[in-house]
């Protein structure tokens, strides 16, 4: 079991063995390809940082990655989406690419400060669609850790844990612990 | 406290001072982000030490939401849009 390491005044390190390092690139690859499923709209109005989607995505793990702004309130909902989605997006498309440039298994990753934020949010961001995908909730996330290796959510389930203990170390990495 | 009349008390109002700000930044429980990770951003975001970030982290977590924040709307949303991009499912809310 990988961790991050502290390396010099602001920086961390990562080791993946070469399943790891697979495992995480078709993740993010997965990533990438549902942001790419957000509706585009009108390409003036992106240039502008503004969307046309006015609602939440259908696909729940979408969904928890671009959450309302206002609760219970859908016209305040939906203007904040519009000038506010395609920056999230942005955002997200950046640190997922981040993550596959530096990725690798073969030396030690070297990640800069910048370079650290981007793997923490996007290291989030899989772990939101992941979590969404198997339904976690407080109450059952002890019966998930007993999945019999054979069921269908089992590999999925050893997968979010990795993730949750990679965040994990790389957050204590940046409180310098 | 003082009691001296307020007329003659009251400093010069500048822009510092700001009336009632009635919009909120809350942040809502999750199951899946983790408790440090909360910390983190909470320290990362507004700035607030760890042992505060902490507390409001357990708010959120022990009582379903916290407000993080107040100021005004734009603010706010400024705040959540942040927010958002670290995964936190926040919202923006007029005090009531």
């Amino acid at each position: 079991m990988s961790g991050f390491r502290r390396s010099g005044a602001s920086g961390v390190t990562l080791r993946l063995e070469q399943v790891e390092n697979a495992v995480l690139q078709n993740l993010v690859e997965q990533l990438q390809q549902m942001l790419g499923e957000l509706p585009k709209g009108d390409p003036g109005l992106a240039e502008l940082g503004i969307s046309e989607s006015t609602e939440a995505p259908a696909d729940p793990a979408l969904a928890r990655l671009f959450p309302d702004g206002y609760s219970g309130d859908d016209d305040a909902s939906g203007e904040f989406r519009r000038y506010t989605e395609t920056t999230l997006k942005d955002g997200k498309e950046k640190d997922a690419r981040v993550v596959l440039d530096t990725l690798a298994f073969d030396r030690r990753i070297e990640l800069d400060a910048d370079q650290a934020q981007s793997w923490l949010r996007a290291l989030n961001d899989l772990r939101l669609a992941l979590g969404t995908r198997l339904e976690i909730t407080e109450e059952n996330h002890a019966r998930f850790a007993e999945l019999a290796v054979d069921d269908p959510a089992y590999a999925m389930f050893v997968t979010y844990d990795w993730l949750t203990q990679l965040q994990d170390s790389l957050i204590h990495c940046l409180w310098r612990e | 406290m003082t009691t001296a009349p307020v007329e003659l008390n009251r400093p010069d109002v500048g822009e510092e001072v700001r009336p009632d700000l009635p919009w909120l930044t809350i942040v809502w429980n999750d199951p899946i982000n983790l408790m440090s990770y909360v910390t983190y951003v909470f320290q990362s975001v507004f700035g607030f030490a760890r042992e505060k970030a902490e507390k409001l982290m357990m708010d959120v977590h022990h009582k379903g939401r916290a407000v993080v924040d107040s100021g005004t709307r734009e603010e706010m949303e400024r705040n959540v849009e942040v927010l958002h991009s670290y995964g936190l499912w926040a919202t923006v809310k007029r005090d009531d």
